[in-house]
C-alpha cells in the first residue's frame, strides 16, 4: 500500500517529459555534480566555521575561552595599520611582479609557437625548472649568485656592486614564469592553424597575425593568468606550491595572516583578516570580470552566460 | 619576360636569406635569453659539490675546493701563503701564536720549524679544486628519499586520475550547458579559490580529525579532495573549453551524440595541449605540497611525501650546501616528467571528425 503509494507519488511528482532545455539543464549539473558534492561536505563546513570564528576571540592556546564577540575583529581591523601596510603591500606585489612576468611569458610563449625555433624540448624544460625549487633554497640562489657576480665581474672592473634588495622581487617573478609560460603555450598551440592561414593569405603579416589573432584568441588564458596570479598576490590559491619556512610568504598579506594565527595564535582575528583580504580579492576579481566582457573573446556567447 | 623570370629567382633567393637570418636570429635570441635567465643555476651546482665549511671562509674560492694538507709527525697540517722576504711560501701552520707561529715547509720538513713573525690569522689558506658528493651522503644518509619518492608517486598519479576526470567533467559542465543560475555557481567557484587557504586550516583539521572522518595519519586528505576537482584547474579548463567552437558540437549533436560522446571525441582531440598543461600543474603541485603533508602526516613517518621531507632535513642542516642539494632532490623528477611531457605539446592539432 505504503509503497504503492510512494511510486504513485513519484510518478505524479514526475514531469511527463522534460523539455529540451529542462534536459540540458540536468545533464549539465550532472557533469557539475563532483565538485558540487566536493564543496557541500568539504569546503563549506570549514568555510563556514571561518566565517564563524571571525566573530569571536578564538586563541588557539586557550579555546575553552572563546566568546562571541560580533564584529570587534573587523572594526579592530580598520584601525590596524600593518594590516592596511600588508594589504597595499600585496597591491604594489601584483601590479610590480604580474605585469613583468606575462608579458615575458607572452612573449616567450609567442617565439615558442614559431616552428623556427630549434631545441624546444630542452628550452621548455629550463624555463619551467626554475618554477619548481623550493623557496628556501631560492634566496640562497640569488644571494649567492649576486655574490659571485660582484666578486667575478663588479669588482675587478671596479664597478659598485649590486644590491639585492631592489631585484629580488623581478628575479621573483621572472623565476616563477613557468605556469603562466605553459598556459599561455597551451592556449597558443589550441588556435586553428586554418585561421593563421586565412590571415596569411588575406596579407597580414605576424606581427598583424600576433595582435588580431593570438591575442583575441588566447584572451581566456591571459584572464585566467591574471586572476589567478592576483589570488596569489593576497594568499588565495597559487598554481605552485613552492613550500615556505615558518610563516614566511612572498605575499606581504599572507605573511601577517600566518603570523597572527600561527605565531599570535589568534585565531578570530586571523579569521577576520583572512575575510577582509577575501573581500577586497573579490572586489577586485569583479571588477576584472567586467572588465573582461570588453576584452575576453569567446566564440558564439548564449546572451544568458557571458564572462 | 626573361627579366621577369631572373626577378623571380633574385627574390626568391632573398626569401631564403630572409628566411634564415630570422631563424638565426630567434634561436640566437631564445639561446642568449637562456644563458641569462638560468645564470644563477650554476651556483647551486657548485654550492652542492662544495666541501662543508668552504661558505665560512670568504677568501675561499669559488669553485668546490679543499684546504691543502700536509702530514707531518701524523699530523694534519693546513697550508697557508705565507709572505717572506723570499716572497709567498706555501708553508703548514705547525704551532699557531698571536704574535709569531711556526712553519713547516712541505717541500724540506727535514728542517724543521720556521719561526715567522706576524699573526697567522690574516693569512690565507692554500685550497685546490676538489668537488665532493658528502652532501649529497649526508643527506641521503638521513633522509630515507626512496620511500618518499615512492610515496609520492603514488599519492601524485591517484590523485592525478581524480583531478583530471571531476576537473574535466565539471569544467565541461559550465563552459556547454545552459543552466539557470550557473553565473553564480561559478562565482562560489572563483570565490574558493580566493578564500586564503591557511584560515580554513583549523576547520579542515577538525573535519579530517577523529572527530569526525578519521583521516589523520593517512593519504586521504591529500587524494580524496582531488577526486572533486580542483577549482583552480576547473577555471582554467573551463576558459579553454569556451573558447573552442560549437559548430563541431553542434553537428555532432544533430548527429545523435551523447553529451559526454561530444566531450570525449570533439572537446578533448581539441583540447590536448591544455590537459596536459593542467596534469602537469597538479603533478607539480602535489610534488612540491608541504603544508598538508606536514600537517596530515607528522604522525606517520613511513607515508611521507618527499618535499617536506626535504624542507624538514634543510631546517636541521641550515647550510647552502644542505639546502641546495635539497632543491637539488626535490627537482630531479619534475624535470624528467616536463621534458616527457613535450610530446604532447609538440603535436599539432588534430581536428577529428566524429564516427556514425
Amino acid at each position: 500500500m505504503d509503497v504503492a503509494n510512494q511510486s504513485g507519488l513519484l510518478l505524479k511528482t514526475r514531469p511527463a517529459k522534460l523539455t529540451r532545455r529542462q534536459h540540458e539543464t540536468w545533464i549539465g549539473l550532472l557533469f557539475l555534480s563532483p565538485w558540487l558534492i566536493g564543496f557541500v561536505f568539504l569546503k563549506a563546513l570549514p568555510i563556514l566555521a571561518a566565517l564563524i570564528f571571525s566573530l569571536t576571540d578564538f586563541q588557539m592556546l586557550t579555546p575553552e575561552s572563546t566568546k562571541f564577540i560580533g564584529l570587534e575583529n573587523y572594526v579592530r581591523f580598520f584601525s590596524d595599520i600593518e594590516a592596511g601596510a600588508s594589504l597595499l603591500g600585496s597591491l604594489r606585489y601584483f601590479l610590480l611582479t604580474v605585469p613583468l612576468e606575462m608579458i615575458v611569458a607572452l612573449v616567450l610563449a609567442a617565439i615558442f609557437t614559431s616552428e623556427r625555433l630549434k631545441n624546444k624540448r630542452l628550452s621548455q624544460t629550463l624555463i619551467f625548472m626554475t618554477s619548481i625549487i623550493p623557496s628556501t633554497s631560492i634566496f640562497f640562489i640569488f644571494l649567492g649568485s649576486l655574490a659571485y657576480a660582484n666578486r667575478l665581474i663588479f669588482t675587478p672592473l671596479n664597478l659598485p656592486s649590486i644590491e639585492g634588495n631592489g631585484l629580488l622581487l623581478p628575479f621573483m617573478a621572472l623565476w616563477s614564469i613557468g605556469p603562466g609560460f605553459l598556459i599561455l603555450y597551451s592556449a597558443m598551440k589550441s588556435v586553428p592553424n586554418e585561421m593563421y592561414e586565412a590571415a596569411r593569405v588575406d596579407g597580414a603579416g605576424p606581427f598583424a597575425r600576433f595582435i588580431y589573432i593570438t591575442l583575441p584568441m588566447i584572451s581566456p588564458a591571459i584572464f585566467f593568468t591574471l586572476v589567478i596570479n592576483l589570488t596569489g598576490a593576497f594568499g588565495g590559491a597559487v598554481l605552485l606550491d613552492r613550500g615556505y619556512i615558518l610563516n614566511f610568504s612572498l605575499s606581504p598579506m599572507e605573511s601577517y595572516i600566518n603570523h597572527t594565527m600561527f605565531l599570535e595564535a589568534d585565531l578570530g582575528y586571523a579569521s577576520a583578516l583572512a575575510w577582509m583580504t577575501f573581500g577586497v580579492m573579490m572586489t577586485l576579481t569583479i571588477f576584472l570580470f567586467w572588465s573582461a566582457k570588453r576584452w575576453v573573446y569567446f566564440p558564439e556567447e548564449h546572451e544568458d552566460e557571458q564572462i | 619576360m626573361n627579366r621577369s623570370k631572373r626577378g623571380g629567382e633574385h627574390s626568391r633567393l632573398t626569401l631564403r636569406l630572409w628566411d634564415f637570418t630570422g631563424t638565426a636570429m630567434l634561436n640566437l635570441f631564445m639561446f642568449l635569453f637562456l644563458v641569462a635567465y638560468l645564470s644563477p643555476l650554476p651556483f647551486m651546482v657548485i654550492a652542492s659539490l662544495t666541501p662543508r665549511n668552504q661558505f665560512l671562509d670568504g677568501n675561499a674560492p669559488i669553485l668546490p675546493s679543499e684546504r691543502v694538507k700536509f702530514n707531518y709527525e701524523g699530523k694534519d697540517l693546513i697550508v697557508y701563503e705565507v709572505p717572506t722576504e723570499h716572497g709567498i711560501k706555501h708553508w703548514a701552520l705547525y704551532k699557531p701564536s698571536r704574535k709569531s707561529s711556526q712553519f713547516i715547509d712541505p717541500n724540506n720538513p727535514q728542517a724543521g720549524p720556521i719561526l715567522w713573525q706576524g699573526a697567522w690569522r690574516t693569512l690565507k689558506a692554500v685550497y685546490e679544486f676538489k668537488p665532493t658528493l658528502d652532501n649529497f651522503k649526508a643527506f641521503l644518509s638521513v633522509a630515507r628519499m626512496s620511500l618518499y619518492f615512492k610515496n609520492t608517486i603514488i599519492v601524485a598519479i591517484i590523485s592525478e586520475i581524480g583531478v583530471l576526470f571531476s576537473s574535466i567533467a565539471v569544467a565541461y559542465g559550465f563552459s556547454r550547458f545552459r543552466i539557470p543560475g550557473i553565473k553564480y555557481i561559478f562565482f562560489l567557484l572563483i570565490a574558493t579559490i580566493m578564500i586564503p587557504s591557511n584560515i580554513t586550516l583549523v576547520p579542515t583539521y577538525y573535519l579530517y580529525s577523529g572527530h569526525m572522518l578519521n583521516w589523520i595519519g593517512t593519504w586521504l586528505p591529500l587524494i580524496v579532495p582531488h577526486f572533486f576537482g580542483s577549482a583552480v584547474l576547473i577555471f582554467l579548463l573551463r576558459q579553454n573549453f569556451k573558447s573552442i567552437p560549437r559548430d563541431l558540437d553542434e553537428a555532432a549533436m544533430l548527429d545523435g551524440a551523447s553529451p559526454l560522446r561530444i566531450l570525449i571525441s570533439v572537446i578533448l582531440p581539441q583540447s590536448i595541449p591544455v590537459v596536459t598543461t593542467v596534469a602537469l600543474l597538479h603533478f607539480f603541485y602535489i610534488w612540491n605540497e608541504t603544508r598538508l603533508s606536514s600537517l596530515y602526516l607528522g604522525i606517520a613517518p613511513h607515508l611521507q611525501l618527499v618535499s617536506f621531507a626535504v624542507q624538514r632535513n634543510q631546517t636541521y642542516f641550515f647550510t647552502p650546501e644542505a639546502l641546495m642539494v635539497g632543491a637539488l632532490m626535490v627537482m630531479v623528477i619534475p624535470v624528467i616528467v616536463l621534458f616527457l611531457s613535450q610530446r604532447f605539446f609538440m603535436q599539432d592539432m588534430i581536428v577529428t571528425q566524429i564516427e556514425k
